[in-house]
């Protein structure tokens, strides 16, 4: 089509014109496409779940390899000065089993007024555990690949979180892969509260991999630098106590927090059933 | 292309490479599968490879696939880089029709041309995939955007240099 009229052949007029049509067509069905996936996004869950389904295995098994790469030199550096670490491991593992000792009596108090106050205990089970293996790479969206998918149980809706801290939720479900919507997406929105002290806030994604978190009750900045934020709990989805970030900087009325589970640092993300079972419903 | 047909030197027994006409088209999803690679970042700062190679492609040649193919290809990238759905498919069939009209209009053309009319189209993919991120719930400052759109404008040359090769290539030149 690089010139409007491609000569005399009325065979290649047509061809040109329809080539147009098809075009035209093109964009059409693409608004179309484009409007149900905004209006209605659960509606291709199905032809979204089997692309995951190609690409999710290909990044796991390049991950194994990028992961092996990384620890070879990791290991070399360990190796580099490892009387010093012996001893600072030493000390922090003395200092550990004292702490431990007191997590311990403080547990065994904690069930004993829980049963006086008759507290049903969620019991948490994981449903599937898997690896990171892939991300958003070009968009202000923030999502990850996960290597679980319907066949280990993972169903949209259910939170994902690492042994360090909170990752998200599944948004959408493949066979053997999903895809995770990260707590720094900005359409991520989690109910918490500040470790010290117990002030309810409210923490939504940045969509640059930090976190912006603003107190429920307008007032006085109640943030700190070094701050801790955990789940609350409320809304049902989110299991509560889990770390979700630790802030980093203030602003005029909240603050910016960078997520204590680093997607690109944590080795194996855990997901879970909805905190209460009827919150699955709510979140598409 | 004219200039390697004023060339002197014709080798002979080469000519294209079996299926050179689907070459464009594999190298267009392949770049979108690059969004498959166990990379986690936490800014988003990779250029849209995709939307590049099509771009690259198109602006080497008019006719580097029938032009509706863009729809299709737009789906195979919205499926793998998680952009939502119709997305990729109507940016690509659109670009396709505004370079067709471009070529039109313009007379002449050499590489600073064709570096801006990427880059132009670049932020006007950054800008829409923004603005249906904001309709869906994930509005953030257009600042954000601007890293990756600059990324990706110098990303261009290395695109269009590749591409270049590749046609080279399946054209057994």
């Amino acid at each position: 089509m690089a010139t409007a009229r491609p000569g005399w052949s009325r065979r290649a007029q047509y061809g040109l014109f329809f080539s147009f049509l098809a075009l035209l067509a093109g964009i059409l069905i693409g608004l179309i496409l484009l409007a149900i996936s905004v209006l209605a996004p659960d509606r291709f869950a199905t032809i979204r779940g089997a692309a995951l389904d190609v690409t999710g295995p290909v990044s796991s098994s390049f991950h194994s390899v990028t992961a092996t790469v990384e620890g070879v030199f990791t290991g070399a550096g360990n190796y580099w000065d490892a009387a010093n670490q012996n001893g600072e491991l030493r000390r922090e593992r003395d200092a550990m089993q004292r702490q431990i000792m007191q997590a311990r009596a403080i547990m065994q108090e904690n069930r004993q007024l829980k049963a006086v106050l008759q507290l049903r205990e969620h019991e948490e089970k994981a449903i599937a555990v898997g690896r990171l293996v892939g991300s958003s790479l070009s968009s202000t969206r923030r999502f990850a690949i996960l290597s679980a998918g319907k066949n280990d149980g993972v169903q949209i809706g259910m939170p994902v979180r690492a042994p360090e801290g909170l990752v998200g939720r599944v948004i959408d479900v493949g066979s053997f892969a999903s895809r995770v919507l990260l707590a720094s997406d900005r359409a991520n929105i989690v109910p918490a509260r500040l470790l010290r002290g117990g002030i309810p806030v409210i923490s939504q994604g940045r969509g640059d991999g930090t976190i912006d978190v603003r107190p429920l009750e307008v007032g006085r900045n109640p943030f700190k630098r070094g701050d801790i934020i955990i789940t609350s709990g409320t809304g049902g989805l989110y299991p509560p106590l889990v770390p979700i970030a630790r802030i980093i900087k203030l602003d005029d009325d909240g603050a910016i927090a960078v997520p204590i589970a680093d997607p690109s640092n944590i080795s194996f993300a855990v997901v879970e059933p909805p905190y209460e079972p009827t919150a699955q419903a709510d979140t598409p | 292309m004219v200039r390697a047909a004023l060339a002197t030197k014709r080798r002979i027994g080469q000519g294209p490479r079996p299926l050179a006409a689907f070459v464009p088209m594999m190298s267009v999803i392949v770049a979108s599968l690059l969004a498959a690679l166990p990379i986690i970042t936490t800014s988003g700062w990779f250029p849209d490879f995709g939307f590049l190679a099509l771009v690259s492609w198109r602006l080497l040649r008019s006719d580097p696939w029938p032009a509706w193919w863009a729809a299709p290809m737009g789906l195979v990238n919205d499926l793998f880089t998680g952009l939502p759905l119709g997305l990729s498919v109507t940016l690509w069939s659109a670009t396709m029709l505004v370079l067709d009209l471009v070529d039109r209009r313009t007379q002449w053309r050499d590489y600073w041309i064709e570096w801006v009319l990427a880059a132009v189209l670049v932020t006007i993919d950054e800008w829409l995939q923004w603005r249906i991120a904001a309709i869906s719930g994930a509005r953030v400052p257009f600042m954000a955007a601007v890293p990756p759109i600059a990324i990706s404008i110098f990303v261009f040359p290395l695109s269009a240099w590749i591409v270049s090769r590749l046609d080279r290539w399946r054209l057994g030149r």
